[in-house]
């Protein structure tokens, strides 16, 4: 099992001058902060327009700049959104391969096609294509990486051959992902050969069967990209305090605001009706099942609590196949800094040892390029 | 906090329906056709709104129109014009005025859900490559608008937020609230196409300020649509998070 950070950058009203860059730099904190304590990894959304929500419009740039600033921690695109009125192909694969680079192969690349009407319909994108689009990206950007020259015909996009340039640190390329929300998808990830980055906050019993299905599935893959990434993440919350009360409270206000907040924006279905994308309540659903236990109790997984508690949790996901948890450190600027890197210290003080007993797979063969 | 509303919804609710009962039971609507046009909404935002209520990201404008071929009071079509918000984290929409072709229907619905309607002609008129709407008071036309090049989809596409009626209510005095009317709809069929308007004026829709901005999409439906039993209400000026009251329902026998 391993450890990391997932960044979705809520920014909270009132915005004055200063409040957007002191996320912006508290975030990068927790970033330096979760390299020093052994984190594994650092993710950050693409998210536009969701007021409050999520400001992290440019996280190729956040990221850089994490990278610039850590020497250990992978840093990953949760998820770069496959639709071309918002991500050129040809853009995402140059920025993921520099971002490669400039790291020293420490990029993870994730792949999705956004959910809300409030970022697909501001960049005049249509719903009933992202599906498709997104399939197309995933099988040609991994090609851009590799070949020296490329060219395609295609649905979301054409090109002569050119040379896409520069190439990825790490070869053949970094690993791939799918953002995993609506059901199914985890089958789309798996016939693919791409990872699975869960972000439903799905309850562990509906992301144990997920995950068996992905595994089955997988096994007799097609593989998108040069090999096969076969790894399950999955994300939490993550308040570990030395008082289990207050861990408890406070992580679940947490859960709380983030889910209300995240209900303001407009989804897909609700503005535009579509069978490309699933009852928006869906996934308003499984979040309420993961942030909202039964008769006020902690729901099982919620990684929230004291050490003892959010290890408890920790076991859970692993029992029920998961590679790694993404954790939210902070939702809306709740909880102040401090009490944040306190937790953080905390949780890989006391929690994260008792789970390093055994390596979680690397991406297969993807190395860097100065390695192996 | 997100956005919330800053309109006083007291200083309109005179034309809307007074009740003195919230204990109504459901109406059943069969084989009703329902169109619907959603666009995103331009002006303030905030001012369309009461307190409980939040802006949608992005705000909308829902237009919906339904026509009854048959019913106790005989066929009605009735129109509305919702602005798209969040009740807390529920997706709702805010109906301050409306307007029904039949005086009958439009009694039945003010005084059972509280629907805030007053009488002109409303048309709907669906074809194989369109389905108009238009809306006429005292001669003038205050909303016209159409589907273009419809689209066979399943109900299962469809969703309809629930409504929030602006209506008087009698209890311990009068207070202005909002009731909320959630139909169930049994879809018989579905269709897709572009949303168009070419007539919308906000004030007769008591949404001054309101425009249409930028269109969405617009469905069609063939429809079992029930009205159900009220179980909802908002305190349009309190706190999102305490406006909403459940109302007491029957016991199962």
């Amino acid at each position: 099992m391993k450890f990391g950070v997932f960044f979705e950058i809520s920014v909270p009203r009132p915005w004055g001058p200063e409040t957007e860059y002191t996320v912006y730099q508290n975030c990068l904190e927790q970033a330096r902060l979760a390299d020093e304590l052994g984190f594994d990894q650092a993710w950050a959304v693409e998210h536009h327009f969701l007021e409050e929500y999520s400001h992290c419009s440019a996280p190729e740039i956040f990221l850089t700049a994490i990278a610039m600033q850590t020497k250990q921690i992978r840093v990953g695109h949760g998820i770069v959104t496959c639709v071309p009125e918002l991500n050129s192909p040809i853009r995402a694969a140059e920025r993921g391969a520099v971002l490669d680079l400039v790291s020293g192969g420490r990029l993870e690349f994730g792949t999705g096609r956004s959910a809300t009407w409030t970022e697909l319909g501001g960049f005049g994108a249509n719903p009933d294509e992202t599906k498709k689009t997104w399939d197309e990206y995933v099988r040609v950007i991994p090609k851009m990486w590799t070949q020296d020259r490329f060219s395609w015909q295609g649905r979301a996009f054409s090109m002569p051959e050119r040379s896409v340039l520069p190439k990825p640190y790490q070869k053949p390329h970094p690993p791939m992902w799918v953002a995993v929300t609506s059901v199914g998808t985890e089958i789309d990830a798996a016939e693919r050969g791409l990872g699975s980055l869960g972000l439903s906050f799905g309850g562990v019993g509906e992301q144990a069967q997920k995950i068996a299905g992905y595994r089955k599935r997988i096994q007799s893959c097609d593989p998108v990209g040069e090999f096969v990434n076969e790894q399950v993440n999955t994300v939490s919350f993550l308040y570990c305090h030395e008082d289990d009360a207050k861990g408890i409270t406070t992580g679940q206000r947490m859960a709380g605001t983030f889910n209300y907040l995240s209900e303001q924006t407009l989804a897909t279905r609700q503005a535009f009706p579509t069978p490309s994308y699933l009852s928006p309540g869906l996934l308003y659903q499984l979040r309420q099942e993961s942030t909202s236990g039964p008769e006020g109790r902690v729901p099982e997984g919620l990684t929230i609590g004291d050490p003892h508690r959010v290890a408890q949790a920790v076991a859970r996901w692993e029992e029920a196949g998961v590679d790694r948890i993404n954790f939210l450190l902070n939702v809306h600027e709740m909880v102040p800094q401090e009490d944040v890197l306190a937790s953080m210290r905390l949780f890989a003080k006391e929690v994260m040892p008792q789970f390093q007993r055994d390596e979680a797979p690397e991406p297969a063969g993807a190395t860097a390029a100065g390695g192996a | 906090m997100p956005l919330t509303g800053t309109r006083d919804l007291s200083t309109i609710a005179d034309s809307a329906p007074l009740l003195t009962s919230l204990d109504t039971e459901e109406w059943e609507l069969k084989g009703a056709q329902h169109l619907q046009i959603h666009y995103e909404l331009g002006g303030d935002r905030e001012a369309l709104l009461p307190p409980a209520l939040h802006p949608s990201i992005p705000p909308t404008l829902l237009i919906n129109v339904t026509h009854v071929p048959d019913s106790e009071v005989g066929a009605f079509t009735f129109a509305t014009v919702r602005v798209g918000c969040r009740a807390g984290a529920r997706p709702r929409g805010l109906l301050v005025k409306g307007y029904c072709d039949s005086a009958a229907a439009a009694s039945v619905l003010r005084e059972r859900w509280g629907l805030p309607l007053n009488v002109a002609d409303v048309h709907l008129d669906p074809s194989y490559a369109r389905a108009t709407t238009s809306v006429t008071l005292d001669g003038a036309t205050i909303l016209a608008g159409e589907l273009v090049d419809p689209q066979p989809i399943t109900g299962a596409d469809v969703q309809y937020m629930a409504t929030l009626a602006l209506a008087r209510v009698a209890r311990d005095g009068e207070e202005t609230l909002l009731l909320q009317v959630d139909p169930d709809y049994t879809f018989d069929r579905a269709q897709r196409g572009r949303a168009w308007l070419t007539a919308f004026d906000a004030e007769a829709w008591n949404l001054p300020g309101a425009s249409a901005a930028h269109p969405i999409s617009a469905s069609l439906t063939t429809v079992d649509m029930t009205l159900p039993r009220l179980r909802y209400l908002i305190h349009p000026d309190r706190d999102p998070l305490k406006a909403v009251e459940r109302l007491p329902q029957p016991q199962p026998a």
